[in-house]
């Protein structure tokens, strides 16, 4: 997900394009839908990624993931209710069964649709057909501007595949996106990796902190960026903000989750996250779910995750994590609302 | 003129929203605003046909109240790349 950011609001002569912000950061109380919908399509993943906070991997699919009709049910009810922008991703969003026939349902219907992928199946074939879908944007996760570290975070990876994907999106002309997630084996490469992307054709680059949740309590130990290594991290991104202006934008979110998480509890994004099962979460970094599409409506859902914003549940979680951090290892718990 | 590719409209209560969804910005737009986008959306034409076509739906007293605010208005959309010829 991108960095959140607010530009000025127009003059106030004009009839108000009103004040401006990134996609998460459009607030969800006066708007009739979501305006963007991540949607993990299936937990089944062909990596094992050290930093996962999906725990994905092979053979990880949730037994109840929803069925090809219960899909396709979800995607016209998004598209019945205006939902103008919607990401896949998983586990490997690819791998899902339905996976094409999906991307056609959403791009025939006129939405704005990403791919967020580990870059393996990105074949000729497959970024051909991506293209003649004409989805808006394929990001790619590079967790490394070499193979080494790569393969290390993504266990399973192949870094030259991957690549070799990135070079065959680009020959498809498939606009292309990457994304890294920093680790201490791997932070001292980011301006390396900022620069292959651009080499690789991306025109965004996104980044920003590992989170303490999924596969990565298991591995933090290998994981574990220190404040003032991120400090340096962080710098390096500012270099290349400065360096790619106007050709590639470097997206970096620098704030703590916490920080994160007490500006949502005032300001909730209209963005719902569904999981392979069809159940809802309110935001990723908090294990809280407020609908079931297999029971209920968008509109319902809807309805809910704006009141489920404000239960007091949600507060005393971010309250409980400023006191004890690690709390993230509990967000697949889900707590229902 | 149309809007640009990747940007999105959709109607809400308080008026509208266009999404840029390369650079996945929002913008939130007021009625008025969002019935000069929607003329853009559903006929095109230049700013010239968006005000006459406002103005026939309308019942202004100024038309060249619409008309100069279908300019700024679109200039403004023009500046922030949000429509294109």
């Amino acid at each position: 997900m991108s960095a959140a950011g607010t530009e000025a609001a127009a003059d106030a002569a004009t009839p108000a394009v009103g004040p401006v912000s990134s996609a998460p950061g459009a607030e969800a109380d006066d708007l009739a839908a979501p305006l963007y919908v991540a949607w993990q399509i299936t937990n089944e993943c062909n990596l094992a990624c050290l930093h996962c906070i999906e725990e994905s991997g092979p053979g990880k699919a949730f037994p109840d993931e929803l069925d090809p009709a219960q899909v396709f049910s979800v995607i016209d009810q998004l598209m019945d209710n205006d939902v103008p922008y919607l990401s896949f991703s998983g586990g490997e969003p690819m791998l899902h069964p339905q996976f094409f026939a999906m991307v056609e349902r959403v791009t025939s219907r006129g939405a704005e649709l990403k791919i967020e992928t580990n870059g393996h199946y990105l074949t000729r074939d497959n970024c051909a057909r991506l293209k003649e879908l004409e989805v808006k944007a394929v990001q790619v996760s590079l967790d490394g501007a070499v193979a080494a570290s790569f393969n290390r975070m993504r266990v399973r990876g192949d870094f030259d595949l991957a690549v070799q994907g990135l070079r065959n999106l680009r020959e498809a002309g498939v606009p292309v996106e990457i994304n890294f997630s920093p680790a201490k084996f791997n932070m001292n490469e980011i301006g390396a990796a900022v620069d292959l992307a651009y080499d690789l054709g991306a025109y965004s680059f996104y980044t920003g902190r590992t989170m303490y949740t999924g596969n990565a309590v298991k591995a933090w130990r290998h994981l574990q960026i220190e404040d003032d290594e991120y400090e340096r991290f962080f710098d390096t991104l500012r270099q290349k903000v400065d360096e790619y202006r106007g050709r590639m934008r470097v997206y970096f979110h620098e704030a703590g989750l916490l920080e994160e998480l007490r500006y949502r509890l005032k300001h909730p994004a209209a963005l719902i996250i569904v999981l392979p099962n069809g159940l809802v979460k309110l935001i990723n970094a908090l294990p809280f779910v407020c609908g079931d599409f297999r029971k209920q409506t968008l509109t319902e859902i809807w309805a809910n995750f704006r009141h489920a914003w404000r239960d007091p549940r949600v507060a005393a979680f971010v309250d409980e994590l400023a006191a004890d951090p690690g709390r993230t290892r509990t967000l697949h718990q889900w707590v229902h609302l | 003129m149309r809007l640009a590719k990747f940007v999105k409209f959709r109607e809400e209560k308080f008026g509208g929203v266009l999404f840029e969804t390369k650079s996945e910005k929002v913008f939130t737009l007021s009625t008025s605003a969002a019935a000069i986008v929607r003329e853009i959306n559903v006929g095109g034409g230049d700013e010239a046909a968006i005000t006459s076509r406002l103005q026939s739906q309308f019942d202004a007293r100024d038309g060249q109240a619409i008309e100069r605010e279908v300019r700024a208005f679109v200039a403004d959309l023009r500046q922030r790349g949000l429509v294109e010829d």
